[in-house]
C-alpha cells in the first residue's frame, strides 16, 4: 500500500517534470530560465543519496557507525579507537553521540528505519531489554565466546534474557557516592564523614563560613533518581535486600523504609545552593568544577572531567546511620555495547566486541575514561589512583554493592517505576509534597501494571 | 469577450492542461500534508511496538488517555499548560504588538528602522532563542539574575525556569520576545491601510489618542486580530522547540511546562531512561491537538468574520 | 488638485498647532514618551543578541568572572575551537541544500497551481482554493508519524531529500496564496493576447506570465526561507546521520556535547543566529509581504 504510494509519487513526480518542462512554450521558447532551475535542482537532489551512502561505498576499509549517549567522551573514545583500528587496520570506528536526554528516541526511530548506527550503547535491564525485543539486536553468547567467563554476572544479568540469552557486552558500570573539594575541606579542617550526622555537620559547618554546600539542583529529574535516591538512600531503605524484595513483589514501595529514606535526604534540603529547583545538571558540574560548591552528590563516571578540570577532589561512600552499619554502595551495571541486527559489516563489529571484551580494552578504557569501570573478572590496571579508590571501597568489609532501585522489571511498561521515582523526587525535594504523598504516588502508578 | 469565448468552448473538451498545472503542487501537498495527517489519525486506532503498530484496538489508546492514571493527568495537564501559555502569549505578545504597532504608525522619524529591529528575532530559529534565554535566566551564571541584583530587585529573584510559578510565564515572554514581531507587523500593515482621511477627520473632531483606538482602529484591525489570534493558536498549541531548549522534553519543573508539543514527543518517541515509547498513543495524542486547533481555527474564523 | 492638497497639508498643520500641547502624541512628550518606549524595547530585543555576540568573543574565565564586560580583546579561539571540532561547514551546506532546493520546487509547483487556480475557469476550482489555503492553518508536524512511517517505506530516512520533500509540501500553501494574490492582479488581455499569437497555455505561463512575477517569486522565497532553514522539528525527527544535520540540529546536538563550555557554546549560538539574522535585515521588505499577503485577503 505505501509502496504503492511511493512508486506512484516518483513516477508522477517525474511524469510531471517531463511534462512541464518538454510542453513548455511555443516552439521557438528561448532557453527558459525555469528549465535551467529545474537541472539544478536534480543535481542537488543527486548528489544527497551519494552523500547519505557514504559510509557504505568502500568495500575493503570498513567505516563502522558506533552511537552512544556520553556525548562528552568524544576525544577518549577516539583516542581508544584509535587503538583498535591500529590493531585492525582496516576498520575504521565513527563515534556518533547522541545527548542522552534524546538518545533513546533516536536510537529506536534509526533502529526502525534501518539507518541505526552498527554499534550501539544499550541502558541496562529494561532499557536495553526493549531494544532486544523489538528484534534490533543480535545474540552474542556464540559471538563472544569469552563474556560468560570473564564478565561479572551481575552485569551480565542487566543484559539478558531469563533463558540466558545475552544481547549486550557490558561496557562500563558506575558508582554513586559524593565529591568533595579537598581544598574547601581542609580549610575548614574537615574529614570525610561515615555517619549521617557527621555528614549533616560537615554542612552546617559549611553552611555557616558562606560556603555553597552541594552542587545540587532539581531541574534534571534523572538526577534526583539516579544519583540522589539511588545512591545516598540505599543505607536507609536497606540497599540490595530491599530492591530485591520490591522486585519480587514481597514489599510495596509504601513500606516505611523508602519513607524513612526520603526524609533522610530531606535533611539535606537546607544546603542546597540557593535557586537549586533552577539548576541543572550541566550547571552542577560547572559549579563542581569551578570550585564553587563544596560537594557533588554523583556518579564516578566525572571523575574524567573532574581531573582535567584539575581540582583536588576526594570521594566518600554514602554515610551510614549509626557507626558500624553496613555500608550500601551504589555500584550498577550501567552501558553495554550491542550489535545492530542489520549492520552490513557484522564480522567487523564482532571484531571490534571481541576487542572490547578483552582486559587490554578494559584497562585503555579505565584510564582514558576514569571512574568508570569495565565489569570484568579478570584484572585490569588502574592509573588513576582515586579511580583505584572508589572501586576498592566495593571490596571492603561491611560495604554492600547495589543497583539503581526502578531499573530491572519496574520500568518495563508506562508508567515506568523510574519516571515515577522522577516525577515525585523533583517534587519532594522542591518541597511540594510529603514523603507519603511522595511513596503513594509511585505505588499508585506501579499498582497499574506491576503491582496488577 | 475573447477570454468567455475560449472559455465556452473549451467547456466541450476536457482542459487536460489545468490539470497539468495544478498536478505537481496538488500531489506534493496531499501526499505529504494531507494524507499524512489522516493516517496519523488512523494509527491512533491502533497499538503495538514500532513505528508502525499493528493491532487494532479501536478507542482503547483515547481511553487509556482519558481515563487512566497517570497518562490522564498528563493529558489534562497539558491542555492547561497550553491554554495559559496562548493566553499570556496573547497579552505579551499581541497586545503589547499592538500598542507598539500605533506607537510605531504615529508620524515619528524612524518608523522603518523600528519595524525591521522589533522583527529581527523572528528570523532566529527557536531553539536558538531557547537556548540562548536559558543561558540567560541560568540561577548560577545567568545575567538576568545580576542585572535585577544590580537594579536592587534581587529580593525578587527565583529559579525562574525551576519554580513551577514562573517557569511557564519565563517561557511565555521568551516566545512573545521571539515573536513580537509578527503582531506588530500586521498591525502595522493594517493601521497603514486605514485610510488616512479617517484619521483626519477624526483628528479634527478632537477625538483622543484613546478614543481614536477604540473607536477607529480597533474595529477596523478586528479581521487583523482574528488572524493573529489564529496563527498564535496554532502556534501555541502544536509548539515544541521552545520547551525542548528551555525546560527540556520532560517539562520540568513538575511538568508545569508539559504542553501538547512534549507530551507528544515524550509519548511518541520514548525519552529518558526506561519511558517506553508508544506511536499509537502519541498519534491519538496527535489527533486531539488536531481536534482542538481545528475547533480554535473555527471559534476564531467566526467571531472575527462576523463582526466585520 | 494642487489646491486640494494644499488644503490638506493646511488642514495637517491646523490640526498640528491645534493640538500641539494637549499631550496628544503630536506633542513634544507624546513623541518624547514613544521614543522613550520604543528605545527601551529595542533594548530588551537587541540586549539578549548582543549578549550572545559579545560573551563568544570571551574566554570562559572572563565569562564567569565579569559575564556583563565587554570582551577585553577580540578573542576568535571560541570559533576555531568550534570549526575544529564540529563540521560546521557541513551543516551549513546541508541547510542551504535543503532550502535552495524546497524552495525551488515550491516555486515551481505553487506558481503552475496558482495559475491554474487564478486564471481559469473550472468545476472545483473555489473548492481546491480552500483546499490549498487549509494547509496554512495546519501544523505540519501533527502527520509526523505518517511521514515517518512514508519515508521509512521510501528508504528516504536520514536522508536530505525527505527533508526538501516535507519543506516543498509544507511551503506550498503560502505559495499559493502569494502567487494568486498577485496573478490575479495581471489582466486577462494579456492572456488572450497570447493565445492569438498561437502559444500553448503553458506558453502562455512562461512567455508572458513567469517573466511578469518577478517580485512575487522573492516574496515567496523569502517568506518560506526563514522557517525552513530554522525548523528543527524535521531534521529532529528525520536525520541522525552527523553528516546530514542541518544547521539547528546539529547547533542542538553540539549544545548538548560542549554544554560545560560556555565559550563555545555562545559561538555556536552566535554561528546559529547571524546568518538569517543578517539574510533576513537586507530580506525583511519582502518577507512582511508574505507575511501579510494572508491578512490583506482576511
Amino acid at each position: 500500500m505505501k509502496r504503492k504510494i511511493t512508486v506512484t509519487f516518483v513516477f508522477c513526480l517525474a511524469a510531471i517534470f517531463v511534462a512541464v518542462f518538454s510542453m513548455l512554450g511555443c516552439q521557438s521558447a528561448p532557453v527558459s530560465e525555469t528549465a535551467e532551475t529545474a537541472v539544478s535542482e536534480t543535481t542537488a537532489e543527486e548528489t544527497i543519496p551519494a552523500e547519505a551512502d557514504e559510509t557504505t561505498q568502500a568495500e575493503e576499509k570498513v567505516t563502522l557507525r558506533y552511537t552512544s549517549l556520553r556525548t562528552e567522551d568524544v576525544d577518549a573514545i577516539n583516542r581508544i579507537n584509535a587503538e583498535f583500528t591500529k590493531a585492525y587496520p582496516n576498520i575504521e570506528i565513527k563515534f556518533e553521540p547522541i545527548k542522552n536526554t534524546e538518545y533513546d528516541a533516536a536510537l529506536k526511530t534509526s533502529l526502525e528505519t534501518k539507518t541505526g548506527a552498527d554499534i550501539v550503547m544499550l541502558r541496562s535491564f529494561d532499557g536495553g531489554r526493549q531494544i532486544y525485543d523489538s528484534g534490533y539486536l543480535l545474540e552474542l553468547n556464540d559471538l563472544i565466546p569469552n563474556m560468560s567467563s570473564d564478565f561479572t554476572p551481575n552485569s551480565l544479568r542487566a543484559w539478558s534474557t531469563d533463558d540466558g540469552k545475552i544481547y549486550g557486552l557490558p561496557y562500563f558500570g558506575s558508582i554513586d557516592a559524593v565529591w568533595y573539594n579537598k581544598a574547601i575541606f581542609a580549610e575548614y579542617n574537615l574529614s570525610e564523614p561515615e555517619t549521617w550526622d557527621e555528614f549533616l555537620s560537615i554542612c552546617q559547618t559549611l553552611k555557616d563560613n558562606g560556603e555553597t554546600v552541594f552542587a545540587h539542583g532539581t531541574k534534571d529529574t534523572w538526577v534526583l533518581t539516579e544519583t540522589l535516591y539511588c545512591d545516598l538512600g540505599p543505607n536507609f531503605y536497606g540497599g540490595e535486600e530491599s530492591r530485591l524484595s520490591l522486585i519480587n513483589k514481597e514489599i510495596k514501595f509504601t513500606d516505611q523504609r523508602f519513607i524513612d529514606a526520603f526524609d533522610k535526604l530531606a535533611e539535606l534540603i537546607p544546603y542546597f545552593p540557593k535557586g537549586y529547583e533552577g539548576i541543572d545538571y550541566v550547571t552542577m558540574q560547572q559549579m563542581f568544577l569551578n570550585e564553587q560548591a563544596a560537594m557533588w552528590i554523583g556518579g564516578s563516571w566525572e571523575l574524567g572531567m573532574i581531573a582535567e578540570s584539575g581540582i583536588d577532589a576526594g570521594w566518600f561512600a554514602p554515610p551510614v546511620e549509626n557507626k558500624g552499619d553496613t555500608t550500601h554502595y551504589a555500584f550498577y551495571a550501567d552501558l553495554a555495547l550491542g550489535i545492530n541486527k542489520d549492520t552490513q559489516y557484522k564480522d567487523a563489529c564482532v571484531k571490534y566486541l571481541q576487542w572490547v571484551a578483552t582486559a587490554e580494552h578494559a584497562s585503555l578504557l579505565a584510564n582514558e575514561l576514569p571512574g568508570m569501570y569495565p565489569p570484568l573478572t579478570v584484572e585490569y590496571k588502574i592509573d588513576n589512583e582515586l579511580a583505584q579508590k572508589i572501586i576498592d571501597i566495593t571490596r571492603m568489609d561491611n560495604v554492600k554493592v547495589t543497583g539503581q532501585l526502578m531499573w530491572e522489571k519496574l520500568s518495563s511498561q508506562e508508567p515506568s517505576g523510574n519516571s515515577l521515582l522522577d516525577e515525585v523526587s523533583q517534587k519532594f525535594f522542591n518541597k511540594k509534597m510529603t514523603s507519603n504523598e511522595a511513596v503513594e504516588y509511585v505505588q499508585k502508578g506501579l499498582d497499574t501494571w506491576y503491582f496488577k | 469577450m475573447n477570454l468567455s469565448k475560449i472559455e465556452k468552448n473549451s467547456f466541450k473538451k476536457f482542459r487536460w492542461y489545468i490539470l497539468w498545472f495544478l498536478l505537481p503542487a496538488l500531489i506534493i501537498y496531499t501526499v505529504f500534508m494531507i494524507l499524512p495527517l489522516f493516517n496519523s489519525m488512523r494509527m491512533s486506532f491502533y497499538t503495538g511496538p514500532g513505528i508502525v503498530p499493528k493491532e487494532f484496538i479501536g478507542f482503547g489508546n483515547y481511553i487509556k488517555l482519558f481515563t487512566q492514571f497517570p497518562f490522564n493527568i498528563r493529558l489534562s495537564n497539558a491542555l492547561l499548560n497550553n491554554i495559559k501559555l496562548f493566553i499570556m502569549v496573547m497579552f505579551f505578545q499581541n497586545l503589547i504588538g499592538f500598542f507598539f504597532a500605533i506607537l510605531i504608525t504615529r508620524k515619528i522619524k524612524g518608523t522603518k528602522f523600528f519595524r525591521t529591529l522589533f522583527f529581527i528575532p523572528t528570523a532566529l530559529s527557536v531553539i536558538v532563542v531557547g537556548f540562548i534565554f536559558s543561558l540567560i535566566l541560568n540561577p548560577v551564571w545567568g545575567i538576568f539574575d545580576r542585572l535585577l541584583e544590580f537594579i536592587g530587585f534581587g529580593a525578587y529573584i527565583t529559579p525562574w525556569l525551576g519554580n513551577p510559578k514562573t517557569a511557564l510565564v519565563a517561557i511565555a515572554l521568551v516566545v512573545a520576545w521571539h515573536n513580537i514581531g509578527i503582531p506588530v507587523v500586521f498591525f502595522t500593515a493594517a493601521i497603514d491601510g486605514i485610510s488616512e482621511d479617517v484619521l483626519e477627520a477624526a483628528r479634527i473632531d478632537g477625538v483622543s489618542l484613546s478614543g481614536e483606538v477604540r473607536h477607529i482602529i480597533f474595529p477596523l484591525l478586528k479581521p487583523t486580530i482574528g488572524i493573529v489570534s489564529i496563527l498564535t493558536f496554532v502556534g501555541n498549541f502544536s509548539e515544541f522547540e521552545i520547551v525542548y531548549s528551555m525546560t527540556g522534553i520532560s517539562g520540568s519543573p513538575e511538568f508545569a511546562t508539559d504542553i501538547f508539543g512534549s507530551l507528544f514527543y515524550r509519548t511518541t518517541f520514548g525519552t529518558t531512561m526506561n519511558v517506553v515509547s508508544d506511536v499509537g498513543l502519541g498519534a491519538a495524542i496527535a489527533t486531539i491537538m488536531f481536534m482542538i486547533i481545528l475547533i480554535g481555527v473555527l471559534f476564531f474564523l467566526r467571531i472575527f468574520k462576523r463582526e466585520v | 488638485m494642487n489646491r486640494n492638497k494644499d488644503l490638506k497639508n493646511y488642514k495637517h498643520d491646523l490640526n498640528y498647532l491645534n493640538h500641539s500641547s494637549s499631550g496628544r502624541l503630536r506633542s513634544n512628550t507624546g513623541y518624547v514618551f514613544t521614543y522613550i518606549i520604543l528605545i527601551i524595547q529595542s533594548l530588551v530585543i537587541i540586549y539578549p543578541i548582543f549578549l550572545t555576540i559579545t560573551t563568544s568573543l570571551k574566554t570562559n574565565r572572563q565569562i564567569f568572572k565579569n559575564p556583563f564586560g565587554m570582551p577585553t580583546d577580540f578573542n576568535l579561539g571560541n570559533y576555531i575551537k568550534l570549526f575544529e571540532k564540529a563540521n560546521y561547514v557541513k551543516y551549513f551546506l546541508n541547510s542551504l541544500i535543503v532550502s535552495v532546493s524546497a524552495i525551488l520546487i515550491i516555486l515551481i509547483v505553487s506558481s503552475l497551481a496558482s495559475y491554474a487556480l487564478s486564471k481559469y475557469k473550472f468545476f472545483g476550482n473555489k473548492f481546491l482554493s480552500l483546499y490549498f489555503l487549509a494547509g496554512l492553518m495546519i501544523p505540519i508536524r501533527l502527520g509526523t508519524i505518517n511521514i515517518m512511517q512514508i519515508f521509512q517505506t521510501m528508504h528516504l530516512y536520514n536522508n536530505l531529500l525527505s527533508l526538501i520533500i516535507i519543506y516543498s509540501a509544507m511551503g506550498i500553501p503560502a505559495g499559493i496564496l502569494i502567487f494568486s494574490g498577485f496573478m490575479k492582479e495581471i489582466p486577462d488581455e494579456l492572456n488572450d493576447s497570447g493565445r492569438v499569437d498561437g502559444c500553448s497555455e503553458f506558453g502562455i505561463f512562461r512567455k508572458i506570465i513567469v517573466p511578469l512575477l518577478g517580485p512575487a517569486i522573492v516574496v515567496v522565497a523569502v517568506y518560506n526561507l526563514i522557517p525552513i532553514w530554522n525548523d528543527f522539528w524535521f531534521p529532529m525527527v528525520l536525520i541522525n546521520n552527523e553528516n546530514l544535520m542541518t544547521v539547528p540540529l546539529a547547533t542542538a546536538k553540539l549544545f548538548g556535547q560542549y554544554e560545560t563550555d560556555y565559550g563555545i557554546i555562545f559561538a555556536l549560538l552566535t554561528s546559529a543566529a547571524v546568518p538569517p539574522m543578517v539574510l533576513f535585515i537586507t530580506l525583511s521588505k519582502y518577507f512582511v509581504k508574505g507575511l501579510t499577503a494572508g491578512a490583506v485577503k482576511g
